[in-house]
């Protein structure tokens, strides 16, 4: 049976899929170097991270690939031939060659756990997940997104997750994008402060773009687990379709560099897994019917839902 | 005497200035992250770096503070609301105590080494070094680098180094900012392989919009040394004040610093002698160089001018 079509039926059936929690802040927490996801240098303990995330019970785990894309790397050059004059040789290849892997870890890690879980590849913001407004025109993102959905799917993902998508118009490319390869689709949105999407849209307008372009789920990650409680709610008001949610814990304390988002979280002993398990609980009774962590978290956290989930 | 007073005469006459080399890239290449600058994580690691460019014949220490800003915490969010909502607390107020911390570790340096340098408060583009258009305004930038360079005057710096500088525009706020400070400044550029701007402004329209403000040294920085070579030719040829250069060798691996062995510290100082011909006062090297290659500069270029 496809790895996906027991998520289906547990879906249809209104049950529970546990997604798995963060990759990147749990590695840098763990001291892995934040250079390629860690992907290029510690392959072997995205791999293990994989691995616990499958032993803690997710039915779910997430490819390593947030926020990895040629524009990120492309963004630091004052273009493409100052890329080639002073950069590293194998730049222009070098996101596709780690999102490659990233599957290739996840695959690996699944084989060695022998469950049956399904391996959503994850496209993310081009820009910076919590920069609205740099994200690119509806057109360019799309073919930007298409290039990394057609890795993802190659390499072998069973599923494709939009994660922390910050505006409606990339949600859409990369949903259009992503169509493409026949593979269920999954949407998440990163809310604001305010409640609705980081973009200040409206929460319910991106439900409905999402529902028109075919996405199965429709969630919210990346935000505080209060915030995520009352996006719940809205969603399951908003749409009959399967919804998620994934929240972060602790808080956001980026290093001072200026290159991509780099996934460091601090105060997340705030949040212990029996603390996130309970508020979990809550979003369950709200409807959520995909539940797992964002940043911060860790297989800890998994467990613990797990376990609630009995 | 300050410090800087040293470092003029020497200028005025024409001898050679050594500056030092890399820090961001010599933290990778010693085996830790660039995240934070590690100035207070390792301390020890970053002060060892500057003792190392200082026994190794620096006269001018840079600090280890490369786009170090209130902004480098402040883009990573939607804005101020989003920040105070899940950042963590005390993040505007990070990039001033990083600063502060980064000069007092090369002022320690200079006193456990015992050799009289300056310490010259690095100072970068306020936004990304490669990308001129990603510049914020001039209100913004004025009241951004104003801050900086305040901090940086109150912990004891000895001068300004504005370095990978992308435009005319930023070089010049930047310098009045230093001057508002009270500090010496040096501006550094980088440039193309035709030794302009990415603006594709010139260096002779650079020193032309500069000179009112009066910069103590105009170099070029984080360049390939040909390219570097390239724009220190364009400079000499506009200006008659002190001029300076210091390449970076290897190649940008993003986030990090890909080093290669094709400057190798003798190799790098054959360069640097045409540099010293060509008119460079300020001879010194940016990523990927490392105490070895500055030790090479200053036992083999003669320190007097010598034409």
């Amino acid at each position: 049976m496809p790895p996906y079509d027991r998520i289906r039926r547990t879906l249809e059936s209104g049950g529970v899929v546990l997604l798995d929690g963060a990759m990147g802040s749990e590695l840098v927490r763990r001291g892995v170097r934040w250079r390629g996801n860690g992907l290029r240098t510690s392959p072997e303990e995205v791999q293990a991270l994989h691995e616990e995330y499958l032993a803690a019970g997710a039915d779910v785990i997430r490819t390593n690939t947030f926020q990895l894309n040629p524009r990120t790397v492309l963004n630091v050059f004052r273009s493409r031939e100052h890329m080639r004059h002073i950069g590293a040789p194998d730049l222009e290849t070098r996101a596709q060659d780690l999102t490659r892997k990233a599957v290739e870890v996840a695959l690996a890690a699944r084989e060695r756990s022998g469950r049956e879980a399904a391996i959503a590849g994850v496209l993310s913001p081009l820009e910076h997940c919590f920069r609205p407004d740099l994200s690119p025109p509806e057109k360019e993102a799309e073919a930007e997104h298409a290039e990394m959905a057609a890795i993802l799917a190659g390499a072998g993902a069973d599923l494709l997750v939009l994660e922390s998508m910050n505006t409606i118009a990339e949600a859409r490319a990369a949903a259009r994008a992503a169509s493409a390869m026949h593979l269920p689709i999954w949407a998440s949105f990163v809310l604001g402060p305010e409640g609705d999407l980081l973009s200040r849209e409206k929460l319910e307008d991106a439900v409905r773009a999402m529902e028109s372009m075919g996405v199965d789920v429709v969630a919210v990650n990346c935000s505080p687990p209060v915030d995520v409680g009352a996006a719940v709610k809205r969603l399951r008001q908003a749409t009959k379709r399967p919804i998620g949610a994934y929240a972060h814990v602790g808080k956001f304390d980026p290093p001072s560099w200026k290159f991509e988002f780099h996934p460091q979280f601090s105060a997340t002993e705030e949040w212990p897994p029996e603390k996130y398990r309970d508020a979990a609980g809550a979003w369950r009774k709200a409807g959520a019917a995909a539940i797992g962590g964002c940043c911060g978290t860790g297989p800890d956290h998994v467990r613990a839902l797990r376990e609630g989930m009995r | 005497m300050k410090p800087y007073d040293a470092i003029r005469a020497r200028l005025d006459r024409g001898d050679l200035v050594v500056l030092d080399g890399a820090i961001g890239t010599e933290i990778l290449r010693r085996d830790l992250s660039w995240a934070d600058h590690q100035v207070l994580a390792f301390p020890d690691k970053i002060r060892s770096i500057h003792e190392d460019y200082l026994r190794a014949g620096a006269d001018v220490l840079s600090t280890n503070t490369f786009q170090l800003a209130r902004r480098c915490f402040a883009s990573h969010f939607r804005d101020h609301a989003h920040m105070r909502h899940v950042g963590a607390p005390g993040l505007d107020r990070k990039a001033d105590t990083l600063l502060a911390a980064a000069v007092n570790l090369a002022k320690e340096a200079r006193s456990r080494v015992g050799r009289p340098a300056a310490i010259a408060g690095a100072v970068t583009t306020l936004e990304w070094c490669f990308r001129p258009d990603l510049a914020p305004s001039p209100e913004e930038m004025r009241e951004e680098y104003r801050e900086i360079m305040t901090t940086m005057a109150s912990a004891g710096a000895d001068l300004i180094l504005l370095e990978t500088v992308n435009s005319i525009a930023e070089a010049k706020v930047g310098l009045e900012a230093a001057r508002s400070a009270g500090l010496p400044c040096w501006v550094g550029f980088v440039c193309d392989e035709k030794g302009r701007l990415f603006t594709g402004e010139t260096l002779a329209e650079a020193e032309r919009a500069l000179a009112p403000g009066k910069p103590d040294a105009i170099l070029l920085n984080c360049a390939p040394p040909a390219d570097a070579a390239a724009g220190l030719r364009e400079l000499r040829a506009a200006r008659k004040g002190p001029c300076g250069i210091y390449p970076h060798i290897g190649r940008f691996d993003p986030p990090e610093w890909l080093f290669t062995e094709e400057f190798p510290p003798d190799r790098y100082l054959d360069e640097a002698r045409r540099w010293r011909e060509m008119g460079a006062a300020v001879i010194g090297g940016c990523c990927g160089t490392s105490p070895d290659h500055i030790a090479r500069l200053a036992g083999g270029l003669a320190p007097k001018k010598t034409s």
